[in-house]
């Protein structure tokens, strides 16, 4: 992995969140992600995931600490300038509007008053609902709209991606196409994503991950050495147990539940 | 009357408190035949009857709309005609509540009657049914002199007006079309079933609004030029008219009443089935001289 | 495909208008009129027809920009008490002999209301960010109630100069239409869509939600009381021009979203395209089915439009857009 900038495109140092009158939930947070990094965001439900995107995208702005977005005070953007360094996509995608895949992905190049480096229909082709264009979101599978959405997100064409879980009811070919894609982005565009996960075994295919209790990092770096049996136990309350294939490939074994 | 008037205006004239509904004959409750001391009226037309047949005095309440004679003014308010207050009719303790089915909820005499109190309802509509309609009340309230006075004096107004319209006058009022305008904008004219409509047949002037089939119906503008009206009457109330009329009048140059200058303020007097109705009539033949 | 879609549109606007003058309680031929039509098209009729357009407009547009910042399809400016709003401080306005804006001190004050209240429903119905739909809707009914209320009491409390005018706003109602009506109509009716028109961008992302539009490069704030700003200038001169009437914000982004597509760039005008249409058309049936009698316009409106709007609210998904 070979990086063009050898500074943090986002950085975030000793950052506090709460929600006002409510409790902490991100507590003294440093993290930096470099150019064409790829990490994947773990913890239990509730521990801050959400959170650390939000801030990480300038829609939440922390109580305490630094959040800098290419080396500037992440507030101190303005938003079209914001939206061509950074692009966020929720979890929930609940849209009940007919707009057409082809409008919708469009809107991906808000941001910019000149031509697209990219076109909708490359977009569209990149996540494979070429043919899908004009049909309206309101007609599409759960796994078709995330795409036609992560399309959108390409098309902004932003160096940072923050995905909040974007494998959530995608079938198991699209959660590899995505990744598959992700990766490529990684390797040609240097296009860096910190992307919410839920699944353990999906994140032992990351170079980078970031597993979080309670708003805190627990551990940060390759996934073997931060998915331990330990260290899952600590941040997920169960016992699991690592286990490593005879091809080099770690997974976890949930044991025998039922 | 302004509320009065309001409520047909918000209501567009669909406030037809039907007379079905109210109990059978006139009057009922009554207990002992002396006749009434404490009466309750329950609309502006029903007090001004009560005063010309000499029993101001004994009106005890009013509602908030009564406003003529001057005197009417000084009773106590028991509430407005479509929503009386049950409670301050009570306490009042009348031996007599008036009302009329043109705009008391039919509802209030079966409350009244279940706390024993006498009503007297007044059904009459029509001009032509109000000398009998006097009479009538007359008796009830032991008054027949009086009552016979009035219905007379009313009989031979209504009684000269048409000698005079078709004597003197036939040549000039007849055939001629009218129109009598209770609110400009929206406009709101005096359609059938009112004493205006009924004057207007007495004078032998055509209303145009006639064929609708609403009291008071909201009239469309250019109907009015269409029917090329000669005279226009506006009814006045607590507004100068004069001022609200404007712009209406200024839509309506067209129309021969208006070009010709032939538009009319006349008062309130034809809105109320009472007494001062033949100063209306005379008002409205007046616009003709 | 869409601008085809327009142009039809706009050509239904014109026959519609083409018919509202001619047609009516009495047919006028185009061709040959004497003076007493030519009198009645040109000082009734025509005024009559545009304040139609212009009200119609307003209020189509208003809905469609109104349900995307909302993200309800439900809204309109009648049912969430924009309108009544409006005309509530528009007659606190007269009643109070408010005349600082000369001409336009009525749209001005009608305005302010809009405005207010537009932003205590947006405040009404969010919670942390998010629309509470089922909320939204309440305080809308909850407000209107109220300022009914208040209207009816300055009713029974004003001058009846300010009496006139509030029941027109209480009752909408075209038959007040005359030419001095038409200019300032136009100026507000005009800069309200040219504003919510230029934010198409912004509206579409604020339909995705406010975290969207915060990744495409918007202000989800700065944005929504722009829009804001829009619903209640359209709300304002289409009650100062023919008072409340209802349903047409709710009716037309449905059809035209149906027709047309979502997108607020074609949805905004086509909607406000079509609610000229519907209203100067309900306004012919209005004053030509029973003549020489008329039936207010906003009647014949919520005849249509409430029957739908309880079909919407069946709907198990319409509580989000």
């Amino acid at each position: 992995m070979s990086s063009k900038y050898d500074f943090p495109i986002l950085e975030l140092e000793n950052v506090t969140f709460a929600y006002s009158g409510r409790e902490t939930i991100i507590n003294n947070l440093t993290l930096s992600v470099g150019n064409g990094e790829f990490i994947g965001l773990l913890g239990a439900n509730g521990s801050g995931k959400s959170t650390i995107l939000k801030l990480a995208s300038g829609i939440l702005q922390q109580r305490s600490g630094r959040i800098d977005l290419w080396e500037k005070e992440m507030q101190s953007y303005r938003n079209k300038d914001r939206a061509k360094l950074l692009s966020y996509l929720p979890q929930l995608l609940d849209i009940n509007v007919p707009f057409t895949v082809r409008e919708l992905v469009g809107m991906g190049l808000y941001p910019y008053d000149i031509l697209p480096h990219l076109t909708v229909d490359e977009a569209l082709d990149a996540v494979g609902l070429a043919d899908k264009a004009e049909s309206p979101l309101t007609d599409l599978s759960g796994g078709e709209r995330r795409r036609a959405f992560i399309a959108m997100t390409l098309l902004q064409g932003a160096g940072l991606l923050l995905l909040d879980e974007p494998l959530a009811n995608l079938d198991i070919k699209y959660q590899m196409e995505l990744l598959k894609l992700l990766g490529e982005l990684k390797e040609k565009k240097g296009i860096a994503s910190i992307m919410a996960l839920h699944d353990i075994n999906i994140a032992f295919q990351f170079e980078k991950v970031m597993l979080i209790k309670e708003g805190t990092i627990l551990g940060m770096g390759t996934p073997d050495a931060v998915l331990t049996g330990e260290m899952l136990k600590e941040a997920f309350g169960v016992s699991i147990e690592v286990k490593r294939a005879d091809d080099g490939s770690t997974y976890i074994n949930y044991g025998s539940v039922l | 009357m302004r509320t009065a008037l309001l409520s047909n205006v918000l209501m567009l004239g669909v406030l037809l408190t039907a007379s079905a509904g109210f109990a059978d004959g006139n009057i009922s409750g009554r207990r002992s035949t002396a006749p009434p001391e404490r009466i309750v009226s329950l609309a502006p037309s029903m007090t001004e009857i009560l005063f010309s047949l000499g029993v101001g005095s004994r009106i005890v309440g009013v509602t908030s709309f009564c406003d003529q004679p001057e005197e009417a003014k000084k009773k106590q308010k028991i509430g407005g005609m479509s929503n009386p207050s049950l409670e301050a009719v009570v306490s009042l303790r009348p031996d007599l509540v008036v009302m009329t089915t043109d705009g008391n909820p039919r509802e209030f005499q079966e409350r009244l009657r279940l706390l024993k109190i006498p009503t007297y309802v007044w059904k009459g509509r029509m001009l032509a049914g109000l000398p009998q309609g006097i009479r009538e009340l007359g008796a009830e309230l032991a008054l027949p002199e009086q009552a016979e006075k009035l219905a007379r004096k009313i009989e031979r107004a209504l009684a000269g007006r048409k000698v005079t319209s078709k004597k003197t006058k036939k040549h000039r009022i007849q055939s001629l079309k009218a129109l009598f305008i209770v609110w400009p904008e929206p406009l709101i004219v005096a359609g059938p079933g009112t004493a205006i409509d009924d004057a207007f047949t007495l004078l032998g002037i055509r209303n145009i609004a006639s064929p609708t089939r609403t009291t008071y119906p909201k009239y469309s503008l250019e109907e009015v030029i269409y029917q090329a009206p000669d005279v226009i009457f506006v009814g006045q109330g607590h507004v100068n008219m004069k001022d609200i009329s404007k712009g209406l009048l200024r839509k309506l140059k067209m129309v021969p009443a208006v070009r010709n200058g032939a538009v009319c303020y006349v008062s309130d007097s034809l809105y109320r089935l009472g007494p001062r109705v033949i100063r209306g009539i005379e008002e409205l033949e007046k616009c003709f001289d | 495909m869409f601008r085809l879609k327009l142009l039809l549109l706009l050509i239904t606007l014109a026959l519609v208008f083409l018919g509202s003058l001619f047609l009516g309680p009495k047919i006028i031929s185009p061709f040959g009129y004497n003076d007493i039509e030519k009198e009645i098209l040109v000082s009734i009729r025509m005024p009559r027809s545009i304040v139609a357009v212009l009200m119609g407009m307003a209020l189509g547009g208003a809905g469609a920009v109104l349900q995307g910042i909302l993200r309800n399809p439900l809204a309109d400016p009648y049912i969430l008490g924009i309108s009544s709003g409006a005309s509530l401080t528009a007659a606190m306005g007269l009643l109070t002999g408010f005349y600082v804006f000369g001409r336009f001190s009525i749209p001005m004050t009608a305005f302010i209301g809009a405005l207010l209240v537009t932003l205590l429903v947006g405040a009404f119905g969010r919670k942390r960010g998010v629309i509470l739909p089922d909320r939204l809707l309440l305080a809308g009914v909850g407000l209107s109630f109220l300022f009914h209320a208040i209207l009816m009491l300055l009713l029974s409390l004003s001058t009846d100069e300010g009496l006139r005018r509030t029941m027109l706003w209480m009752y909408g109602d075209l038959s007040l239409a005359e030419w001095s009506l038409i200019p300032y109509g136009t100026v507000l009716v005009l800069l309200g869509l040219g504003i919510a028109v230029s934010r198409f961008k912004a509206l579409n992302a604020l339909i995705l939600g406010d975290e969207f539009a915060h990744s495409l490069g918007f202000s989800a704030h700065r944005e929504r009381l722009i829009l804001f700003v829009s619903v209640s200038l359209m709300t304002a001169a289409s009650v100062s021009l023919g008072g409340t009437i209802g349903f047409i914000g709710l009716l037309m982004p449905h059809i035209m979203r149906f027709l047309i597509g979502a997108d607020s760039r074609l949805l905004i005008p086509a909607s406000a395209v079509a609610g000229g249409a519907f209203l100067c058309l309900t306004d012919l049936i209005g004053r030509s089915i029973m003549p020489p009698m008329e039936i207010p316009s906003g009647i014949i409106t919520a005849i249509i439009g409430a029957p739908y709007f309880l079909f919407l609210l069946r709907r198990s998904n319409v509580l989000k857009i």
